[in-house]
């Protein structure tokens, strides 16, 4: 019984010294077995078998033969692979961009706003999406977004001589119907962060270029934003990363094949196919450590941009 | 009337006099078109909710969009809940993603909460490194292990069971920096009078630190219920027996392989999935609101 040994030793801790583990480390590693087995069994032990069957030609199991270089040879030869990329990076710039600085136009104008109801009010409306699961607002977005006349927002846009979109089945626009999803139902977890954010920027820093005569648009562009460029930087990575892991909307809108025309076919819908569809784990491993270098890299780049403006 | 006017006029040539004034007068209309604002947002926000909600009862939409499109159904009819719960399993779906939730937040509470005390208040030798390993786990997308995780359950055999749910949860790195930095902040002085009164360690953080870590652990299973409840992707490759799905799943299967748009009855199986977090959303709105705005400023 470790916890009665421990309870013996542990008052007398000049005792305990000539161990090299005293009882108090000995709790310590009993408490954060769980964690430990949790991160060698679920994270270190399937980036190193990631990593080894990448170099594999596997069907269904963890052992195969080697072939060197072969599958992230074929990976980068593989035009779909270059495409789905490139759909990811245009549906993440955009849904990253827009959702960021809508988020913190939004977040300051519910700051502003007097009232603390209506404050808790939108601050509620604006987050409520945010707790649909994206199969369900997947599903609600394909009826709204229906093409031809019978969908309601072309219905609606139809009022004002727009012609009906094909939201989800024009290859030119459905990555952005996508986006436009996104910003729907991701734009209240931003604002919530951001209102958090704003509430800590310190008063009299307002006050003091009150007193210096500065209108409001000033005090937003040299305080409130300057203040928050953390959270904004934090804001993009967190938003980048989510993006490049595309998979369930697209999924469930598009099949497997990211219909229209592969338009909305990204990396993690690739190496789903690769792995489930046409079991070539060892193919969909190296598009997964290909994905995984492209997020490193992004969000490094993304930390190093942000410490070099700092020394501006 | 003309007085009246008259008046107003005067008061606002005086008021423009005086700064003071106009700032009130301006702030006033600013703030109407504050709100103007945000409630036409707001709208926007809710329509798609309303939409599928009115759809849901609509009869005529059972197989395809009714055009003209409408807001309001023609022919009001709760046979397409009927209908949305005889082709799909709902409730039991419901109750397996509850099963799934409640076990995973266990596991993950526990483990978080023990190795955050362990790491905070116990120091043991490596201590630091279990937290840097922790933390650098959270940078690994799930996308990049699912493909070893997959085929590990296949070869444990663990595939189509909860196991596969309840085993990765043990590594909730997040929730584990979150623990500690929680309990960084309670005294160090209770461990030490316990256990100079004879307890010992595990006793002193099972019954002195834990009760202390609630507000913590119900930020942790907010958290964690929402992530759970409305996961797809490892639902998806883990389970295969209709029997055992999750309600994302049974939800995504079903609209992933119908034929025909079947809009209302789509739409009520939708509103049914949702009923679990939206009403646990109203009760808790304002903790849930909390824990998303202190789990983005701790990261």
């Amino acid at each position: 019984m470790a916890s009665k040994t421990v309870s013996e030793h542990s008052g007398v801790s000049t005792k305990v010294k000539r161990k090299f583990f005293s009882s108090r480390d000995w709790a310590g590693y009993i408490l954060s077995a769980p964690l430990i087995i949790g991160i060698l069994g679920f994270a270190v032990y399937p980036m190193v078998a990631a990593f080894i069957m990448s170099f594999q030609r596997t069907a269904n199991s963890l052992t195969g033969d080697w072939v060197g270089l072969r599958n992230y040879v074929y990976v980068i030869g593989d035009s779909l692979f270059w495409k789905a990329v490139y759909n990811t990076f245009y549906m993440g710039v955009l849904s990253v961009i827009l959702g960021v600085s809508l988020s913190f136009i939004l977040a300051t104008l519910i700051h502003n706003v007097p009232w603390l109801r209506w404050k808790n009010f939108f601050k509620g409306v604006y987050f409520l999406p945010n707790v649909v699961s994206l199969v369900a607002t997947s599903i609600l977005f394909t009826l709204l977004f229906n093409p031809g006349q019978g969908g309601i927002l072309n219905f609606f846009l139809g009022f004002f001589g727009v012609e009906p979109i094909g939201w989800f089945t024009d290859p030119s626009v459905a990555r952005f119907s996508i986006v436009l999803m996104t910003l729907w139902g991701m734009l209240g977890y931003n604002t919530i962060i951001f209102i958090a954010a704003l509430t800590s920027v310190p008063r009299d820093l307002y006050e003091a270029a009150e007193v210096d005569g500065a209108n409001w648009f000033k005090k937003w562009f040299y305080i409130t934003i300057p203040y928050l460029r953390p959270i904004i930087v934090f804001m993009v990575i967190m938003g980048t990363i989510s993006a490049m892991k595309r998979f369930t909307d697209v999924w469930l809108i598009g099949g497997t094949a990211g219909n229209p025309a592969g338009s909305l076919m990204t990396a993690v819908l690739y190496i789903y196919r690769n792995a489930f569809l046409s079991s070539q784990m060892g193919v969909a491993t190296a598009a997964s450590y290909l994905l995984f270098i492209m997020i490193l890299v992004l969000t490094v780049s993304l930390l190093l941009l942000n410490r070099r403006s700092n020394f501006d | 009337m003309q007085p009246a006017i008259d008046k107003t006029i005067m008061n606002k040539d005086k008021n423009d006099q005086s700064p003071r004034g106009t700032m009130t007068k301006q702030r006033r209309i600013g703030n109407f078109f504050l709100i103007l604002v945000l409630s036409i947002g707001s709208l926007v926000m809710i329509i798609p909710f309303l939409w599928m909600l009115f759809t849901s009862f609509d009869w005529q939409a059972r197989l395809n969009i009714p055009f003209p499109p409408r807001f309001w159904p023609e022919e009001f009819s709760t046979r397409t809940y009927t209908l949305a719960f005889s082709n799909i399993p709902m409730l039991k779906y419901i109750f397996n993603s509850l099963i799934i939730s409640v076990g995973v937040i266990l596991v993950s509470l526990f483990s978080a909460v023990m190795s955050g005390y362990a790491i905070s208040k116990l120091k043991f030798k490596g201590a630091a490194i279990v937290l840097v390993l922790a933390l650098s786990t959270m940078m690994i997308p799930f996308e990049m292990t699912m493909i070893p995780q997959y085929l590990l359950f296949n070869y444990l055999n663990l595939l189509d069971s909860y196991w596969a749910f309840y085993l990765p949860a043990l590594n909730f790195a997040f929730g584990t920096f979150l623990a500690k930095s929680f309990i960084d902040q309670l005294p160090g002085t209770l461990r030490e009078a316990a256990i100079i009164d004879g307890a010992g360690e595990i006793k002193v953080f099972w019954q002195i630190y834990l009760p202390l870590c609630i507000p913590i652990l119900a930020t942790m299973a907010i958290l964690q219920f929402l992530a759970v409840w409305n996961d797809l992707l490892w639902p998806l490759l883990a389970l295969n027996t209709p029997d055992k799905f999750t309600i994302q799943l049974g939800l995504a299967l079903f609209s992933y392989n119908k034929t025909t748009p079947m809009p209302s009855i789509i739409m009520a199986a939708t509103t049914v999935s949702l009923i679990p977090v939206v009403v646990t959303y109203l009760f808790l709105q304002r903790y849930i609101v909390e824990s998303i705005a202190l789990s983005g400023i701790k990261q």
